[in-house]
């Protein structure tokens, strides 16, 4: 390989054949093109003449040029041209790559890729057999061995090679590369994640001892960011990002995304000076917080920097025990009813009894006075409230009567009522909440009032249990801790029968703080399997279960480790699902340093090769054709105009894909738009494709025309062809429609537009122009319109409106006569009786047909200026025919209507 | 010809698919120029009256008009007006090298040879003279039928060329004397060889008129480069190595080509005039027109 700057050519031999160009030179130059031939009849004045210069004798010199630059161009793609090629290897072993493709290389995967492919290249190139070695291990659970293959083979497997969502197992790496029996000529090349994780040196160490070791490493400012699971508290969640040196941006923007992966939000945060640690603080709404699914570090996109969230981080629903069934006909004297419309915007609530509630996951069970519970469901309630669970009671008549354990206090026996109408008590308002209470801070409105509520037998720890008292001191709100739970006892009811606390704002606001302190808790630790939902791949995207995944013990989730066996992602149903994350497990990012020994990493390069040979190739290709054209209209093949037609056809071939605007563009007279077909009443033809034909159907409407507008009121534009496919009939009173031998059959839906037509009143004359039917060309127009709507026709019969609408006709001859005229059965309703459909075959528009100075093209046959002028005549009755309808066919009638007024 | 009535009919029907749209258009040409029939202005045979003139002695009793005479005392004679009809002779040049168009916008130069051809046997139709095509040995006749007759012998012409006689010059019939010629062709042949085809007939004392039909491009030459020129009717080949060079050698020998046709024209009393096919065509007849109706003279290019 010879480099001059940034090229370089892998065959600089075949670069030889440069010097031959001058020898090509001199002979384009005195070897003369070809003569171009011509054939000329006055030659024998030619023949004898002396030519005073032969100067053309010789190959132009833009020729020549042309010439030179293409074997120019061949001989320099012979010699294989590459830009920036890489030439990192030296030596003469093998090439042993070994790759980091754990869960930080995918953040510069592309230049690693690049690297590994432009370095295998190289061995290629020179012959070298090439290794892989891997140290993350694979989803199977094995490391990439380092068997030697051949270097094409080992590009095929570098570029299979994907960055692994789980760490880099260096340890394992070093036992393997120590197994290698290796002579240590090899040329090793690390590319590293540039993570120090503790044994990058050894590691390299034991590179070392298979040859000359190189190291690639990313800067420190590129290393990955990591992002830990947040921590939920009643507030909100909190996020811990930890970048590996200061160098990295100090600004990043952290994505919340719902289960369909929409962004709910996204936040900005930033770095201290010199820190590598920041925290975020996420303050969603709760109905945002539970739809969250999956935070991620923009522009990160490695495993590292993607967590995904389960029911841990979110606000789960209440369960709402009652003693009975929902009342639906008197909604307003239920308690459930005004717990339902308090908890309702901010989370979900389900109803039941308490074994069905707990077999799923619940932040809170608020049991609405549900009177006595049963043994077992008390059991269960105790139990999950130790284990995290809130339950929330309110009094009310039933539980007044009776002395219940699952309280947090004593009660008195019995209830107290303030006020009423054998009372000097006033019903009670309420005191501010104490600093313990998880209320403290919220306003109380003046018109909450207590008239009824259970009092607590009075204890020593009753004040601290309170959380709200009524301004005479009595609690009406106390809780109590269990375990890890609280039980929570409202000393009134949840309906306005005791007190209009549940008709006011402060009660929703108090279920909201109480529903925050939930946590979500399964109520039975049943020991089950979770199986792999979804995965999160090497670049942080959510996918479907890698291969290799297992299931976990449900037990086990929380401190299961990140590998090839339990990629990070859900596990479990879609119901209930869990978070395996891999950040938990990350060490705190390090960069790796010097590695001893002389060995300093190199940072991953930025260009990347060029094979150019292609460029250069098809530049040569368009040379060729160039001199193609070029000796061919010397040569006087083409014309010069048909040289520049053939090359714009070329070229609109290659450039312009086909598009049907020419096509239409053509059945509109230049300067003509949809426009004027609408403003002027013209007459109009299908073109056949066979320009003659439409070249008299053009002259011969014009003719009809020109004729009607000297003889009748109407007044006639010039006629336009038109493309049923395309353009909008609905202009045309009167469509001319040549028939061929050629005639394609019209495509059925050309043919709905073209029914529609006929249905709204349109009228279409097919003119076969076969002589009166001599030449079979009928039978082609029933193929031709076997899709179109035409009703059963009949022979025109002899007082049809056609014979009187303008002038009196027998007959109705073209250029042809004798042929028999079509239209609609008379019994037809349809439009008022007016034929749709006028079918002939004898050429009118031949007949009319008229030159610029308006005399006619064609004879009439058998002949005479009589016959031109009766197929004006039926021309021009046609046309009053579709443009009046049956206006005269009570002329039909008018022997009869003369003769009933004559009686 | 083969006697198959088949291929009678084929033939009659092929003539009659083309024809109308020639015969047509050489007629409208013709009506732009025709001035009308007109008698000799002299007293003659005919048809039209001419005058009345006292008897003489030795007028035939039988030419006396008895009615004129009878209203007065001398007797009168009825003459009418000379109406001889000219025989006139039309040849068209057909041979390869007059299917020759420099351009695709331009017709080739035998069509604009046949539509003069027959414009001018339609205008002395029309006049009442006798035409006939040259070299069929047929009889000049008068009235449509001759227009048919020559539109059949260009049709014919074509199946009867052949390498031995492509038809650059008509062949040879003896004509009556006093009868007239009318030639259009390309005339671009060796000016001895065409000095012998017509001298055969100036001996006969018949004269003439010679339309010569050129393409544009044989004017111009307006080639260039390296060219190799091939002959239309198996001259041979030219191979000219920058044809901007001779042009002006061309033109000048075209030019003295012209001279000689003129003077051969010239000495044998007949008319010579050049055409060229991007001129219309309506412009040629008029000038042959007049050199028909004229007594004598040359034209230049119409």
């Amino acid at each position: 390989m010879v480099s001059i700057g940034a090229l370089s050519f892998v065959a600089p031999w075949a670069l030889l054949g440069l010097l031959a160009l001058p020898a090509l030179w001199w002979l384009l130059r005195i070897i003369p093109p070809a003569p171009r031939r011509v054939r000329f009849p006055a030659i024998r004045l030619i023949m004898r003449l002396v030519n005073p210069e032969e100067s053309s004798a010789k190959t132009p010199l833009w020729l020549a040029l042309l010439r030179f630059a293409l074997v120019a161009a061949v001989i320099i793609a012979a010699s294989h041209p590459v830009l920036n090629a890489t030439d990192r290897v030296e030596g003469d072993g093998p090439l042993i790559l070994a790759i980091d493709d754990g869960w930080s290389s995918a953040r510069n995967w592309e230049d690693r890729r690049d690297t590994m492919t432009a370095l295998i290249d190289q061995a290629a190139r020179e012959g070298r057999a090439a290794g892989l070695i891997t140290t993350a291990r694979q989803s199977g659970g094995g490391q990439v061995s380092v068997s030697l293959l051949p270097a094409a083979e080992a590009k095929e497997r570098a570029l299979a090679l994907q960055p692994k969502p789980w760490p880099v197992d260096r340890t394992a790496a070093i036992a393997l590369v120590d197994a290698v029996q290796s002579s240590g000529d090899a040329q090793v090349v690390w590319l590293s994640n540039g993570l120090h994780m503790g044994n990058a040196d050894a590691f390299a160490e034991a590179l070392g001892k298979l040859g000359t070791l190189s190291v690639l490493a990313d800067l420190p400012g590129d290393l990955p960011t990591v992002m830990l699971p947040p921590k939920a508290d009643s507030q909100g969640l909190g996020l811990t990002i930890r970048r590996a040196a200061t160098s990295a941006p100090d600004n990043l923007v952290v994505r919340a995304r719902d289960e369909d992966g929409r962004v709910l939000a996204r936040r900005e945060v930033s770095y201290g000076a010199g820190e590598t640690e920041t925290e975020l603080r996420l303050d969603f709404p709760v109905e945002i917080r539970n739809r969250l699914d999956q935070l991620e570090i923009e522009g990160e996109n490695h495993a590292g920097a993607v967590v995904l969230m389960d029911e841990r981080w979110r606000r789960r629903p209440v369960g709402l025990v009652s003693a009975s069934e929902r009342r639906n006909d008197q909604p307003l004297l239920d308690d459930a009813f005004y717990l339902d419309r308090a908890l309702d915007p901010f989370t979900e609530v389900r109803n039941g009894a308490v074994a069905d509630l707990l077999k799923r996951e619940l932040s809170l069970i608020v049991l609405a006075d549900p009177g006595r519970l049963a043994e077992a469901d008390r059991q269960s309630l105790i139990r999950w409230m130790e284990n995290g669970g809130v339950v929330v009671r309110f009094a009310g008549p039933r539980l007044a009567g009776e002395r219940d354990p699952l309280l947090p206090v004593r009660l008195r026996k019995g209830d107290r009522k303030l006020g009423g109408a054998l009372s000097w008590t006033r019903p009670a308002r309420m005191a501010a909440f104490p600093e313990t209470s998880p209320f403290h801070g919220i306003g109380i409105p003046n018109d909450v009032v207590v008239r009824r509520q259970v009092l607590a037998q009075p204890s020593v720890d009753l004040p601290d249990k309170t959380w709200a008292r009524l301004a005479d001191g009595t609690p009406l709100v106390t809780a109590e801790k269990q375990e890890n739970g609280w039980l929570v006892f409202v000393h009134t009811t949840a309906d306005p029968k005791w007190s209009t606390l549940a008709l006011s704002g402060l009660f929703v606001e108090m279920m909201q703080q109480l529903v925050q302190l939930g946590r979500g808790i399964a109520a039975d630790g049943e020991d089950r399997m979770l199986a792999p939902l979804r995965s999160v791949n090497g670049f942080g995207r959510i996918i479907a279960p890698l291969p290799g995944a297992q299931a976990i013990p449900a037990t086990d989730i929380l401190s299961a480790e990140p590998g090839p066996a339990n990629p990070p992602g859900f596990y479990g149903d879609e119901t209930s699902r869990r978070a395996l994350n891999l950040s938990p497990v990350l060490p705190v990012p390090a960069p790796m340093g010097g590695l001893g020994a002389g060995i300093e990493p190199q940072p991953y390069q930025e260009s990347r090769e060029t094979d150019i040979r292609p460029i250069v190739l098809t530049l040569a290709l368009l040379l060729a054709l160039a001199d193609i054209i070029a000796s061919m209209a010397l040569r006087g093949l083409f014309t010069f105009n048909r040289a520049a037609a053939a090359a714009a056809v070329l070229l609109a071939a290659v450039i312009v894909p086909p598009v049907n605007a020419p096509a239409q563009a053509q059945t509109l007279a230049d300067g003509e738009s949809p426009f004027d077909a609408a403003l002027r009443v013209r007459l109009a033809y299908v073109p056949t494709g066979d320009g003659t034909i439409d070249d008299t159907v053009l002259a011969g409407l014009r003719g009809l025309s020109l004729v009607a507008n000297s003889r009748t009121a109407a007044e006639l534009a010039e006629p336009m062809a038109i493309d049923p496919a395309s353009d909008e009939l609905a202009f045309f009173p009167l469509i001319y429609w040549p028939v061929t031998e050629n005639s394609e059959t019209i495509p059925p839906e050309v043919a709905a537009r073209v029914n529609t037509y006929l249905k709204r009143g349109g009228t279409i004359l097919f003119d076969t122009r076969d002589e009166g039917g001599a030449n079979f060309v009928g039978q082609r127009l029933q193929v031709m319109g076997r899709h179109l709507d035409i009703p059963p026709l009949t022979q025109v019969p002899p007082n049809h409106v056609l014979t009187r609408s303008y002038y009196l006709l027998r007959d109705f001859p073209g250029r042809w006569t004798g042929g028999r005229v079509w239209v609609e059965r008379d019994g037809s309703r349809a439009n008022d009786g007016v034929s749709s459909v006028i079918v002939g075959s004898h050429d009118w528009a031949g007949a009319w047909a008229v030159d610029q100075t308006r005399r006619p093209l064609y004879p009439v046959v058998p002949g005479g200026e009589r016959q031109r002028e009766m197929s004006y005549r039926f021309g021009i009755n046609m046309l009053m025919y579709a443009l009046t309808g049956n206006y005269k066919a009570d002329q039909v009638h008018l022997p009869a209507i003369l003769e009933r007024l004559g009686q | 010809m083969s006697g198959s009535v088949a291929e009678l009919h084929q033939r009659a029907e092929l003539l009659a698919a083309n024809l109308p749209p020639l015969l047509i258009r050489a007629d409208r040409v013709a009506a732009t120029v025709s001035q009308g029939v007109h008698g000799r202005r002299r007293v003659g045979q005919g048809e039209t009256f001419w005058q009345y003139r006292r008897y003489e002695a030795g007028d035939p009793i039988q030419k006396i008009d008895w009615r004129r005479s009878a209203k007065s005392d001398p007797v009168y004679i009825r003459e009418n007006e000379w109406e001889a009809a000219q025989s006139v002779w039309l040849w068209s040049d057909g041979s390869p090298s007059m299917r020759y168009a420099s351009n695709r916008r331009l017709p080739e130069k035998v069509d604009h040879a046949d539509l003069l051809m027959l414009a001018t046997a339609s205008l002395l139709v029309r006049a009442g003279e006798h035409v006939a095509p040259l070299g069929w040995g047929i009889t000049p006749t008068a009235g449509r039928t001759a227009l048919l007759l020559l539109a059949q012998a260009l049709e014919d012409r074509a199946i009867t060329a052949n390498d031995n006689h492509p038809g650059s010059l008509p062949r040879f019939e003896p004509l009556p004397r006093h009868g007239s010629i009318v030639m259009f062709g390309d005339f671009l042949e060796p000016l001895e060889d065409i000095h012998k085809a017509i001298g055969r007939y100036v001996d006969r004392g018949i004269t003439g008129h010679m339309l010569q039909i050129l393409d544009p491009a044989e004017r111009e030459l307006p080639f260039g480069g390296r060219t190799r020129f091939e002959g239309m009717e198996n001259e041979g080949t030219a191979l000219i190595g920058r044809v901007e060079g001779i042009r002006e050698q061309y033109r000048d020998r075209l030019g003295r080509h012209r001279d000689g046709l003129e003077a051969i024209a010239r000495t044998a009393g007949w008319t010579f005039a050049t055409h060229y096919t991007n001129q219309p065509v309506e412009t040629a007849l008029l000038g042959l027109f007049v050199a028909l109706t004229a007594p004598r003279g040359t034209q230049e290019t119409y």
